[in-house]
């Protein structure tokens, strides 16, 4: 398709602020990947910008070499896989139904929920709540009281409603009960939203910590971030327990730098295997006309 | 069945099996729970020999494991007490003050906890804590004896009933000193300063010959941190009783006053802003993020500033990289005219031990177990702990070994600072070159410290007035002023609204927790 | 089939928010609910007759208004930019890119923030080539909320685009091929097309934004704030938190909590009558 002159320029500055502005967003991760491989002496003097002074493996070797560390990469997957699954099962199925016209409490329902999302719940009742129900010390604390969050089930279910009726009437037509009717034709046509929501969902588990820290006692079952906190604790607290003499090529500042990196790269990834469902026209083909 | 439907199938079936196994996690989990609640017989009655298990709860105790019940650490403890101690500690990095409120609410509260955030203060008002006024002498006798009286009476004069509700923080030599760069004065040909004038031409002189060599006009003469913090140096010559940035309570003409509305407030911060002007204070202070100010200090770009001794291996180390040179002393604090200057101690009175009344029955025990970390015998284990779990020994000398999460905590309960103390601790933890740098730092931080009138004040008197106790009118007017945008009469308005926004009150308890304690 | 959503509402969200009660008494953490005394509505004239009241609440409303305006636009925007992407790889990279500002927390973003303004920093040694005096930003109370609004944006502004991006991704495309073929050019397409098709998700995520209207979220504004800025940056969380977690205050933080909450519902129930007549509201 031919392009028109004015079309051109402006393809080439939206390319031009686009890439000024990602690098803005790359840098910060560049500087800190450039500490985690700097000196400890480099790090806390601020030499280092985008690139490391000093380089030394000291700061990784150290983080990889710990055992306690991979057991809680290894929860933080289990629950980010788990809680992800739960949740989205959970969205959908609340979703579903607040979609449809037919369910004639649907407004109330709506507004029983979004109550909740606007009403916040003291920290204290809340903890007590999940503690009566059992859930101390396991990790299902860190899943089943959030397990839905609203703000990512709305969305499900705005989606779900941007569905034509046709849809579903066809199918009543063809026999199907409400169930067949959400899992073989409305999930398949919502592979955008559901990619994304679970993204969402992912991230967010990924990232726990508050639960984390009120429910969780026993120190094996600490998910990576509350590992990771203890390096990022300011060094002045620390400094009554812990100086010792010794030549060491890592410090609290190269740590600090490579367990955010080691936290978040992971998650990162994640995203560019859900772009391809990001793919226009998902929902062709799916109405006869 | 269709190919997706199978999956659906398959899905919610895993998604079921995994929430049945989860539960029953939970439910043995559960259990675990419920033998806390067996062991707490007073009788013993537990595993193995007749042991109490006491539950102690200590934050801010840094990386490491927890350690159980076959730790050889716990157990050399409970062979010489009878007692055997179960951490409790919060996850580095969260609020403890927020996890102890969570404990209390939920009635999983230790047997003896170090409070955060004046959790001491809620426990003694709502009746919530053991007396200890009896059962010091006779079940710590040697917490009892090493915590000098003055203290104790600090102590008495935070409750109500005056009894003693909790064991003290004792810290006899001063933290915090001023710190100078000797090596730069050496350059500039000056003599230490000895009246604020001589001060401020010293601080001209770091600023406009270049002391640290590099042909750059980058020095900072003197600088703080974000806040007007550790800025104290500039306080402490003019009399103010200041720590960390904010005022402190002290004796002014007579009465124990707020040191933020003295005269002496005024006068320091008339001079600040005066150093602010002529860029001798870092125009950057208020700026001035943690990690930036110990740049600066490292780079080589700092003349004078206000720290703790104790931690200046690590600064020096980087500052000898560029500067080899390099020599740090403590500068006694010049005179200002009409002002007699300090540099403020807290040594006791702030609550360290408190014993909960839900556990009154186990306090001899739990007293056995603090008095086992006071009792010099032990002093030596407390401080190495065990050896190849906690130090290890080089050349004969042990070393401690770098803090790990893999590495077992080892608790320590005893916080009392002594000379000796301190000495050790340098000579445990400074390079050989170093040892004497700092201790002469100490020396001339002592000349100059001087326990300030509220040492040990309890955070009660602040009750209703939140930001009175977070000091944020004062950090208002202090930056605003320094940094030249209000004049320094607008420190009268300061003054006036401090007292009218509840400082008035704040000053009347005060001063009636001062009598009190003076009887 | 709503069954097990219902009741996780009623088991977590609604017996825990039977708790709020504690804003009406002067809870006693060693008592519990049950046995603290009852005050009403005391702690509630505490908080109207503090007398920085009226500033952080005018700071919160001030900051979130402009976030309403500025903020919640930009992800938009920037979705359309990437719509107009031709190419598959930029695009994606791009998009990778954007949205890793998100991961960093608080505490990270407004240390950069501190650095990209000092004196030594990017803006002020751009400053001086053109012979300009630096600025001390972080401690001029002008430019405290510009750059509250510009950091937050720099932060999210990728991450919110995924919603819009797969909204847009839901889109027919015989409704573009039947628009190019009457002649109608991007831009028309985008205006005429695009947007109106992603409207009923702007709507929401409106909606969904605006209950929480007062609740602009401590942590952004805990690591900006210096003591120079106080004035136009302290707001109720940063207020709530030297209240609460310095003083242990549970029921005045309760308190304050629910009135923000009451006054974000408000707004949310004048918003969703609007949306009901041009759209769909949430209920």
């Amino acid at each position: 398709m031919k392009l028109s002159a004015s079309e051109k320029l402006f393809q080439i500055f939206n390319y031009v602020i686009l890439t000024i502005a990602a690098s803005t967003m790359l840098f910060p991760f560049l500087h800190l990947l450039a500490m985690s491989f700097s000196s400890p002496v480099a790090a806390d003097s601020k030499e280092v910008f985008l690139w490391p002074v000093g380089f030394t493996f000291g700061t990784w070797e150290h983080i990889l070499q710990n055992r306690g560390l991979w057991q809680s990469f290894g929860i933080t997957i289990w629950v980010t896989v788990i809680g992800t699954l739960f949740s989205m099962i959970l969205s959908v199925l609340t979703a579903y139904p607040l979609s449809r016209q037919e369910f004639l409490v649907r407004k109330q329902v709506m507004l029983f929920i979004v109550i909740t999302m606007i009403f916040n719940a003291p920290l204290i009742p809340f903890f007590l709540t999940v503690r009566e129900l059992g859930m101390m010390n396991t990790l299902w604390s860190l899943i089943i009281p959030g397990a839905i969050s609203t703000y990512n089930m709305i969305i499900i279910r705005t989606f779900f409603m941007g569905l034509p009726k046709e849809l579903d009437d066809s199918a009543k037509i063809d026999g199907c009960n409400e169930f067949r009717v959400l899992f073989q034709i409305f999930l398949p046509l919502s592979k955008p939203v559901l990619a994304t929501i679970s993204l969402f969902y992912a991230v967010g588990y990924w990232n726990i910590f508050q639960r984390a820290v009120l429910f969780l006692r026993n120190q094996e079952l600490w998910p990576l971030q509350m590992k990771l906190r203890a390096y990022l604790t300011s060094p002045e607290e620390l400094a009554q327990v812990n100086l010792f003499l010794g030549d060491y090529d890592f410090n609290t500042t190269t740590l600090k730098a490579a367990t955010i990196i080691f936290a978040t790269v992971p998650i990162l990834l994640v995203y560019p295997y859900l772009q391809k469902y990001f793919v226009k026209g998902s929902m062709l083909g799916s109405l006869k006309e | 069945m269709s190919k997706r439907n199978l999956k659906a199938v398959t899905l919610t079936l895993l998604a079921l099996i995994l929430l049945i196994a989860g539960c029953a996690n939970a439910g043995g989990n559960g259990s675990q729970q419920g033998s806390k609640n067996t062991t707490s017989g007073s009788d013993g009655g537990d595993q193995q020999e007749e042991y109490v298990t006491i539950r102690v709860f200590k934050s801010h105790m840094g990386v490491g494991s927890i350690p159980d019940r076959d730790n050889p650490h716990v157990q050399y403890v409970a062979q010489e007490t009878g007692v055997i101690y179960e951490l409790v500690t919060v996850p580095p990095g969260s609020e403890a003050s927020e996890y102890i409120n969570l404990m209390l609410a939920s009635d999983d509260v230790p047997d003896i906890l170090r409070p955060i955030g004046g959790v001491e203060q809620t426990l003694i008002q709502q009746g919530g804590a053991v007396a200890l006024d009896d059962l010091l002498p006779v079940y710590a006798p040697h917490v009892w004896e090493s915590i000098p009286q003055e203290a104790w009476d600090v102590v008495r004069s935070a409750s109500d009933d005056g009894k003693i509700y909790y064991v003290p923080k004792v810290y006899l030599i001063p933290e915090r000193a001023a710190l100078l760069r000797k090596d730069w004065l050496d350059k500039v040909n000056m003599d230490l300063p000895t009246t604020t004038e001589e001060y401020k031409e010293m601080l001209r002189a770091f600023r406009d010959q270049d002391p640290n060599g590099n042909g750059k006009p980058d020095e900072l003469p003197t600088t703080g941190r974000e806040g007007g913090k550790w800025m104290d140096h500039l306080f402490a010559m003019f009399g103010v009783a200041m720590w960390e940035g904010v005022p402190e309570w002290d004796i002014y003409e007579g009465e124990i006053q707020y040191a933020g509305v003295t005269k002496n407030m005024r006068a320091a911060i008339q001079f600040i802003r005066e150093l602010y002007e002529e860029k001798l204070l870092d125009n950057e202070t208020f700026l001035n993020k943690g990690d930036v100010w110990t740049a600066k200090i490292n780079n080589n770009l700092v003349g004078s500033w206000y720290h703790l001794p104790a931690n200046l291996r690590d600064r020096y180390t980087a500052m000898l990289q560029t500067a080899p040179d390099a020599y740090v002393i403590g500068m006694p604090l010049p005179k200002a005219e009409g002002f007699e200057g300090y540099i403020t101690q807290k040594s006791m009175g702030e609550p360290e031990w408190i014993i909960p009344k839900s556990s009154e029955d186990k306090a001899p025990y739990a007293l056995k177990l603090l008095d086992f970390f006071y009792n010099p015998d032990y002093f030596e284990f407390g401080r190495f702990g065990i050896e190849g779990m906690h130090h290890e020994v080089v050349d004969g000398k042990k070393v401690l070994l770098p803090a790990d999460d893999n590495r077992p905590l080892a608790l320590g309960m005893r916080n009392l600072t002594t000379q000796e103390d301190m000495d050790l601790r340098i000579e445990q933890t400074f390079p050989e070159e170093m040892q004497q740098i700092v201790k002469d730092i100490f020396e001339v931080s002592k000349a100059d410290a001087r326990r300030i009138a509220g040492d040990g004040l309890p955070s009660t008197v602040y009750a209703g007035f939140p930001d009175i106790q977070s000091h944020k009118m004062f950090q208002e007017y202090l930056t605003k002023i320094v940094i030249g945008e209000w004049p320094i009469e607008k420190f009268d308005e300061f003054v006036e609204r401090w007292y009218a926004s509840g400082g008035a009150e704040v000053t009347k308890r005060v001063q009636e927790w001062y009598a009190k304690m003076s009887k | 089939m709503i069954l097990p959503g219902i009741i996780f509402y009623i088991v977590f969200k609604y017996i825990p928010l039977a708790g709020s009660v504690i804003a009406f008494q002067n809870y006693q953490i060693l008592k519990g609910i049950m046995n603290s005394p009852w005050v009403w509505f005391d702690n509630f004239k505490f908080i109207f007759t503090y007398q920085d009241f009226y500033y952080v609440l005018r700071n919160t409303a001030i900051i979130a208004t402009y976030k309403l305006i500025f903020q919640f636009p930009a992800p938009i925007i920037l979705a359309l930019l990437f719509n107009e992407v031709r190419l598959m790889f930029p695009k994606r990279t791009l998009q990778s890119l954007f949205y890793l500002p998100h991961f960093l927390s608080w505490v990270i973003v407004g240390g950069i923030v501190f650095e990209v303004l000092s004196s030594q920093g990017i803006v002020n040694t751009i400053r001086n080539w053109m012979g300009f005096e630096p600025i001390l930003y972080m401690q001029e109370e002008r430019y405290f909320r510009g750059i509250v609004i510009l950091s937050g944006i720099w932060k999210e502004i990728g991450w919110g685009t995924i919603v819009y991006l797969a909204a847009i991704a839901g889109i027919n495309p015989s409704l573009y091929e039947a628009a190019v073929m009457d002649g109608a050019n991007r831009w028309k397409q985008t205006l005429y097309i695009t947007l109106p098709s992603i409207f009923p998700t702007i709507l929401v995520l409106f909606l969904l934004n605006i209950g929480n209207f007062l609740e602009l979220g401590f942590e952004q504004i805990y690591n900006l704030l210096t003591p120079m800025t106080y004035s136009v940056g302290d707001i109720i969380e940063t207020y709530v938190y030297r209240a609460g977690i310095l003083q242990g205050q549970f029921s005045v933080t309760t308190a304050i909590g629910i009135f923000q909450s009451v006054i974000g519902f408000i707004l949310l129930w004048i918003f969703n009558r609007l949306a009901n007549k041009t759209g769909e509201g949430l209920w």
